[in-house]
């Protein structure tokens, strides 16, 4: 796809709400391949952003600069106030403030449920251990594991290892959660429970981009949707407007073939 | 229609089945597996009679100190048992203080390490006078240190200091301070020599050499040019030529660079040693760090853990475990290849052997008693040879990324 048909459909969040997160006119090349072209992405506190799109869309990488995992060559990432530079200092608040979960749940797998969970609030937030172990209980219980804190991740199931991945995030207390593609990985009976735990975190008023197949979770409590299609952002909408009445023909052959 | 039971099946196990199915199947079988049996009978008495009959075994016998210390001098000998002492003393705290899987690996080898002291020590005790009481007072050294730790577990935060102090403390010991007589006299490290330079050169090599192989294959991963051209250079030079190279260059050459100045043969041997295994342990690592997931680095970063913390804690860990068969087979090469130092002027326990084979008395032996001399030293090499190797697979066991 050239240039020049490049569309600039802005995803900005409702006006009234605060900012939390701002994207400017990203852009980002692997090599000679274009990956991200003039993303405009806003989402206000409490928001709950879901990403569609078919694979190498783009939207991995989208969600995965918002905490420099990946480096952005143009434009400009704002989160909490912060702006993303090369300064180490931003990137360290912004990571603080951001948490992330993987399609691979990347657990360390030498160290135990609750010795992942309070790794980074105590030597990130220089939190006390047994305060740490306090905050992580609590934690776990929220993600209905409690009793499997003393296992190594390796004994868990898929299902279980996502949960206590999640927790692992919300026990630094983020501003926002990131999610990319949280249930791709797992088995189809186990996508529920990880999904409820979401579900839940979107009711408490989470602040969360999720890149996801998951429509029915889109539909239950996604505010805005983001199509995203080599690249750019096709389509922006609540639900409701995606999955009843889409206008983009990229939008409507990709959902004809998912749902 | 019910069919009749069968017999049971005919009996397949029992040690006559086994000899049947592995040894007797066929004539042919049969017949190889015969042959086989008189050549081992015939090897086995032969070596029994030349053991029991022929062997000098009392060369050896008469010559166990020079294997233990060399030239140490004789009045002196309850320095270098001190050391003994100290590192039983540590040894069993660590073996007290140790909790769960790991725990019991150092208190398995600390059961070992006590079970070779006390056979010297029994042996000693009836026919060794001199160190007796020696060697007693280092048996009790390590029980102490493993009773004292059940009292006061809280030691196992010291352990790390203790360990490093005791290095210094045993070189003191070993060494002593200027002066020509007196209990504190200085003894050369020329003097040194046999099982406690086996011991001492390649404890100090595999303790500094691991540190250093880190650094080097962290080095060799940094984005600083600089920094990763350097510890390539090294590596790869290093690698490129054998440990006896190394050897002659740091004795020969190294006063040279140095503008005249040289080092004790020991430190050159030593530093030598150290500078080669870290090359090797280096590639090791970097096997390790190369292994392990993408993810994990990711992971730690995204929770806001620094370049250093994510290092430190979560991918080196990771990565160690990955590659434990591959250091303790480094650890287990280098206590054999210090016996290389023979070749610098050195007299570690291969030397001592060459030194007693080459005596007068033993030359007068007809066919000499080189042969009973390296059963001897090949079943001391082997015995702890074989105990890393025992450790090295528990250690798999318990850290080993497969079972987790």
């Amino acid at each position: 796809m050239s240039d020049a048909a490049i569309k600039n459909v802005r995803a900005d969040a409702p006006v009234g709400g605060s900012r939390i997160i701002e994207i400017e006119e990203l852009n980002k090349w692997y090599g000679e391949f274009h990956v991200l072209r003039n993303i405009n992405l806003s989402v206000n506190k409490g928001e709950v952003v879901v990403v569609i799109g078919p694979s190498g869309s783009g939207k991995s990488t989208l969600i995965r600069c918002i905490n420099r995992l990946e480096e952005h060559q143009k434009g400009k990432i704002t989160v909490d106030n912060i702006e993303l530079t090369d300064d180490v200092r931003n990137i360290d608040k912004i990571r603080r403030e951001t948490g992330m979960v993987f399609q691979s749940f990347n657990l360390f797998p030498h160290l135990s449920v609750m010795e992942n969970v309070t790794l980074a609030p105590i030597r990130v937030r220089k939190m006390k251990k047994s305060e740490a172990e306090q905050k992580a209980m609590y934690y776990l219980e929220k993600v209905k594991i409690p009793e499997q804190a003393q296992k190594y991740p390796g004994q868990l199931s898929g299902g279980q290892q996502q949960r206590v991945a999640i927790a692992r995030a919300l026990t630094m207390e983020p501003k926002v959660m990131l999610f990319d593609e949280p249930t791709s990985a797992l088995d189809p009976e186990v996508v529920g429970e990880v999904l409820e735990v979401m579900v839940n975190l979107a009711k408490e008023g989470m602040t969360m981009i999720v890149v996801t197949h998951e429509m029915g979770f889109a539909r239950e409590v996604g505010d805005r949707v983001v199509f995203m299609d080599a690249g750019q952002v096709v389509e922006v909408g609540t639900p409701e407007h995606f999955f009843v009445n889409p206008q983009e023909e990229r939008t409507k052959s990709f959902l004809s073939k998912i749902l | 229609m019910l069919q009749p039971a069968l017999p049971p099946p005919i009996r397949e196990t029992g040690f006559a089945f086994w000899l049947k199915r592995n040894l007797f199947s066929n004539w042919w079988n049969s017949l190889i597996s015969l042959a086989s049996l008189v050549i081992i009978v015939y090897t086995l008495i032969s070596l029994l009679r030349w053991m029991v009959f022929e062997a000098h075994w009392e060369i050896v016998w008469q010559n166990l100190r020079l294997f233990a210390t060399y030239r140490y001098p004789t009045e002196l000998l309850w320095r270098p048992m001190s050391c003994v002492a100290l590192i039983l003393f540590l040894f069993g705290l660590s073996a007290g203080v140790g909790k769960g899987g790991i725990g019991q690996i150092v208190f398995k080898a600390f059961y070992w390490l006590m079970g070779f002291c006390l056979a010297i020590t029994l042996i000693s005790l009836f026919l060794f006078p001199s160190v007796r009481w020696l060697w007693l007072i280092a048996i009790i050294a390590g029980f102490a240190g493993y009773s004292l730790a059940k009292f006061w577990p809280n030691v196992a935060m010291y352990l790390s200091i203790l360990w490093g102090l005791s290095w210094f403390v045993c070189l003191f010991l070993m060494l002593g301070f200027s002066g020509e007589s007196g209990p504190m006299q200085y003894v050369s490290p020329g003097m040194w020599g046999g099982i406690q330079l086996t011991f001492f050169l390649s404890v100090t090599g595999i303790a500094l050499a691991f540190p250093l192989g880190i650094a080097l294959a962290l080095g060799r991963q940094s984005k600083l040019p600089a920094i990763k051209y350097f510890c390539i250079t090294y590596i790869e030079i290093i690698r490129g030529a054998p440990l006896i190279t190394w050897l002659f260059t740091a004795s020969l050459l190294l006063p040279l660079f140095l503008g005249g100045i040289r080092p004790e043969a020991l430190i050159r041997a030593q530093v030598a040693i150290i500078l080669f295994a870290a090359a090797y342990m280096a590639e090791n690592v970097r096997g390790g760090l190369q292994a392990i997931p993408k993810g994990q680095r990711e992971a730690a970063h995204a929770l806001g853990l620094t370049p250093w913390d994510s290092m430190r804690l979560i991918v080196l860990p990771q990565a160690l475990r990955a590659v434990i068969p591959a250091i303790v087979g480094l650890f287990i090469g280098l206590f054999k290849d210090t016996s290389l130092v023979t070749i610098v002027g050195l007299h570690d326990l291969f030397a001592v052997v060459l030194g007693v084979a080459n005596q007068p008395e033993a030359k007068q032996i007809p066919g000499g008693i080189v042969r009973e001399l390296f059963i001897v030293m090949s079943l001391f090499y082997w015995f702890f040879c074989y105990r890393m190797s025992v450790a090295s697979k528990q250690l798999e066991k318990e850290l080993g990324l497969g079972t987790r």
